[in-house]
């Protein structure tokens, strides 16, 4: 039976064969998005239902310090509601939150949401996108009015030039990694703007390796010269944007003399770059968490925005602006409002138009104040006192690990809902066990849009039930005691229809049935349109139709290499895991990437006598950590690469805990550290 | 465009592959790794000449016969060769298609060299390579190149009874650029490469 992969934003639609308990193989169908291609996690990593680490009964205890005990669903339910309404009566909204999970399905986003939000009164409602593309978020947001990948996957055929950058994109996304060098191969141009030499470098027909932090310098740069040689779309810039002069203005500073300053980049380099993506009519831009991970990570999206509005890439096939969203469903979470400041399909809270509109649809009154963002959550406690965390593992994924773990110390309710065990659950006053993925009905939303079923191939193990019955249990317990309204839903369908009612603009077209061949794009109205591919060919989704131009200025990044922490630690991702390693793990994956591997540049490895294969340790301001070195120029001199995967190495306990000021995005992509050898 | 299939006339669209108006065995085609030509299975008569019809676009005024006895008896022969050297017990079409044809592997004796002494290689966590199931189709060949992941972590080696796919150098797969993406054991249709969890 077809169901869609668990793990990236690509949404690539597999068939497993489970057989005795087990899945014998996968193969993956011959329709979008990734038209019977896979990568090793579709492939051979979809396993992990079958975890020994599976929670399988609900469990509660009073205090940390106290053994859990298994209780039944009835108690577990009945133990929640009390407490969150204790601390409701005692606090009020404030010091309640709720995070759902770009894990779980649409449906079951939608439900956590407005538990919260119909029910608790707070809109401290956040997931994890918050720790990878809400920069891209709040950038495109406020040039374009919408903040999803503007093309469709299709027009990676079309393209004739892919400007990448800081996207490790066959590791990360392989599928799209795969068709991008495919149509390279067919003689697109492929610039790649990374730091680290990967796959996509090494198919690149020009690669600029920037010091970490400083791509906001090199768009920048890049929009000026093109000004300069008046390459620019000079009609699209008059019909289609506002904001042009004081932008052009802000320019000024970034030459390519400066901009080989301080990226590292030759200013040739810069140039042809610059000359090569205004010139081409298809050039499509990439992007993903080497952009956003930084204390300027909106403001780095920002300049890459400008860029591709000064060139007129945008709303145009083959072209456009396009960040790969990460988990398979962070798509779907932004869109069914699981973020502190909006509605589902991105209505704002505070706007009352909006708010009438739900209030309407769940006949309650609703909270007109933006809440916390997860970031944020975690610093307000012990304000906020209660957090119910769904299938999220912010003890691995959150930086600064040992400050996150004495603020979850300190917190006086924690509710888990998971499927597996993982670093968070110690934490926990409650664990609810959830279905997987093959377990239970539902949709997920792709990162270029595309809305596609999850279906039920097997019965969860011991007593986890899917994330929206136990949504829908606990809400009905708390609208008991607030004397709320709280609709109950045969099944996840029934959820579906409620969306498409609430968001018909986006949704209204979208139908179960309609996906049972492939999935469907939003936006969708109705029935028998076919869901948007380019988005913005008319007009922007701004008040004024028109994309704005920001200006965005250079700083560096926070932390900056002394001479006592004298390189650059960059964390990200590696083919076989995924995230805090939770799902990849407990898989067949884990054999073949058992153990962190730190990269580091031959150079400073010589200068270290560091040899190939040796356990070091990586020392920050906040931590220390064990690794195997792993001596390859894939980094670059003065930087070491650590993936974040690793629970008992973890990256996360040597990353800062500086946001961001728009999107509140830590700084996981520079920190400070040094190298020292184990005796 | 018209052209003549078995004596019928067929209006066909320009670009269209012999293929697509025509029901003949198949075995090393595949539209995603756009491997074609190569087998010989679907080899039909066009104007008197015999071409692969998965690699020949259709023409005005052709005249394609499918179903002569030389191209009967050639394809039951193909297939007899191919059950006589390899191992085709994970192939069931194949094994039909021999059935369907009515062919006797026997009639030929026994080969100097076969495919099916290989041992299965064993060299990562996820497949296996049992190349005595190989009928060199060279999918997955494609499918790790340039059809769809452009990693090349597969090669064909040898000639004849001796052509088998390897990795450059017969290395350890993971000692070569493969991201054990298993592309290439979707595409192989013999079980020469299978998924290690479906053994036990
Ligand atoms: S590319 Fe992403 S969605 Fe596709 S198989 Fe790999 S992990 Fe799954
Ligand atoms: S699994 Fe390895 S050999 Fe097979 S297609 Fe993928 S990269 Fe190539
Ligand atoms: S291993 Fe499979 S796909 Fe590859 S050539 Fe042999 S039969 Fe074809
Ligand atoms: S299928 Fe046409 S030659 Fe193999």
């Amino acid at each position: 039976m077809r169901t869609t992969c668990p793990y990236c934003g690509v949404g690539c639609q597999v068939e497993p064969t489970v057989r005795e308990g087990r899945i014998v193989q996968v193969l993956a169908p011959d329709i979008p998005p990734n038209h019977g291609a896979l990568c090793v996690k579709g492939r051979f990593g979809l396993d992990f239902p079958f975890s020994e680490k599976r929670l399988l009964y609900p469990m509660v205890r009073e205090d940390r310090h106290q053994p859990f005990r298994r209780v039944s669903w009835e108690e577990a339910l009945d133990y929640t509601a009390h407490k969150l309404l204790a601390v409701l009566k005692r606090r009020g909204p404030e010091a309640m939150a709720v995070f759902p999970s770009a894990k779980t399905t649409n449906e079951e986003v939608y439900l956590a949401q407005k538990l919260a939000r119909a029910l608790l009164g707070t809109n401290h409602v956040d997931h994890c996108s918050r720790l990878c593309h809400s920069s891209s978020t709040a950038a495109l947001s406020r040039s374009l009015g919408g903040a999803s990948m503007t093309n469709p996957l299709e027009d990676i055929g079309k393209t004739d030039l892919f400007l990448v950058v800081g996207s490790n994109t066959t590791e990360t996304h392989p599928v799209i990694g795969a068709m991008i060098k495919k149509r390279v191969r067919q003689g697109a141009k492929l610039l790649v703007v990374d730091p680290r030499y990967t796959g996509m470098a090494e198919a690149a027909t020009l690669w600029l390796r920037p010091r970490p932090g400083t791509d906001l310098f090199l768009f920048n740069a890049m929009a000026r010269f093109i000004l300069g040689e008046g390459l620019w779309d000079q009609s699209y810039v008059e019909e289609r944007t506002e904001g042009f002069a004081e932008w052009q203005a802000s320019l000024e500073p970034y030459t390519l003399e400066e901009a080989e300053r301080i990226t590292g980049v030759e200013r040739e380099k810069i140039a042809l770059a610059a000359r090569l993506y205004a010139t081409t009519e298809r050039a499509g831009a990439y992007w993903a968490m080497g952009l956003t991970q930084h204390t300027k990570g909106t403001a780095t999206v920002q300049a890459l925005v400008n860029l591709a509005l000064l060139t007129g890439k945008v709303g145009k096939e083959g072209a456009g602006l396009n960040p790969l969203r990460g988990q398979n469903n962070v798509q779907g979470a932004g869109d069914m409002g699981g973020l502190p400041d909006v509605f589902p399909g991105y209505l704002k809270v505070s706007d009352e138009t909006a708010r009438k509109r739900f209030e309407a649809l769940w006949g309650v009154g609703l909270n007109p104040e933006p809440g916390l963002r997860m970031t944020e959550v975690f610093e307000a406690i012990p304000q906020v006192e209660a957090i119910y965390l769904i299938g999220e593992d912010p003890v691995t994924s959150e930086p600064y690990q040992d400050h996150l773990k004495a603020k979850l110390e300190a917190l006086p309710f924690l509710v888990i809902q998971d499927i597996l065990e993982n670093e968070t659950t110690p934490f926990a006053h409650v664990v609810l066990p959830a279905a997987s993925f093959l377990e239970k009905e539902g949709t997920f939303t792709n990162t270029d849009r595309r809305v596609q079923r999850v279906r039920k191939i097997l019965e969860p193990p011991g007593e986890a039930k899917p994330d929206w019955w136990i949504l829908q249990e606990l809400g009905k317990r708390l609208a008991q005691a607030l004397g709320r309204p709280w609709a109950l839903y045969p099944g996840p369908e029934a959820i579906w229809e409620e969306i498409r009612q609430a968001v018909p603009e986006m949704m209204g077209g979208i139908t179960y049935r309609r996906l049972e061949g492939e999935g469907v794009r939003w936006p969708c109205p109705q029935e028998d349109h076919p869901g948007e591919a380019v988005l913005f060919r008319e007009r922007f989704n701004t008040p004024s139709g028109k994309a704005r131009f920001i200006p965005v200025d250079f700083t560096p990044p926070v932390e900056t290499p002394s001479p006592e922490y004298p390189l650059v630690l960059s964390t990200g991702r590696v083919l076989y895991h995924w995230h805090g390693g939770t799902l990849s793990r407990n898989s067949q994956l884990k054999e073949a990437y058992p153990e962190l591997k730190v990269e580091v540049n031959p150079k400073d490895a010589e200068r270290l006598g560091i040899q190939d294969g040796e356990i070091v340790q990586v020392v920050g301001r906040r931590g220390r950590i064990r690794a195997r070195a792993w001596v390859t120029d894939r980094t670059p001199e003065g930087v070491v690469y650590a993936p974040f995967h690793f629970a008992e190495a973890p990256a996360n306990r040597l990353t800062l805990n500086a946001l961001d000021p728009i999107s509140r995005i830590p700084e996981y992509k520079v920190s400070a550290v040094r190298l020292e050898k184990l005796d | 465009m018209r052209l003549k299939v078995n004596g019928r006339q067929v209006e066909a669209k320009e670009g269209t592959l012999l293929l697509d108006l025509v029901e003949v065995p198949t075995l090393c085609h595949h539209h995603h790794t756009e491997t074609k030509g190569l087998c010989r299975l679907c080899l039909v008569e066009v104007n008197g000449r015999l071409l692969p019809a998965c690699a020949t676009q259709a023409q005005e005024g052709m005249e394609v016969r499918t179903d002569t006895e030389d191209l009967k008896a050639l394809r039951r022969t193909l297939l007899e060769w191919l059950a006589l050297s390899t191992d085709l017990s994970q192939a069931p079409a194949l094994l039909e298609l021999l059935e369907a044809h009515q062919g006797q592997p026997q009639r030929w004796g026994s080969l100097p060299v076969t495919r099916r002494e290989r041992e299965p290689i064993r060299d990562n966590p996820f497949f296996l390579r049992d190349y005595a199931k190989c009928v060199n189709c060279r999918r997955c060949v494609d499918a790790c190149g340039d059809g769809i992941m452009g990693v090349y972590a597969l090669t064909l080696e040898d000639r004849g009874l001796l052509a088998h796919p390897t990795t450059p150098l017969d290395r350890p797969l993971p000692g070569t650029p493969c991201v054990f993406c298993g592309n290439c054991v979707q595409v192989c249709p013999t079980g020469a490469l299978r998924p290690l969890s479906m053994e036990v």
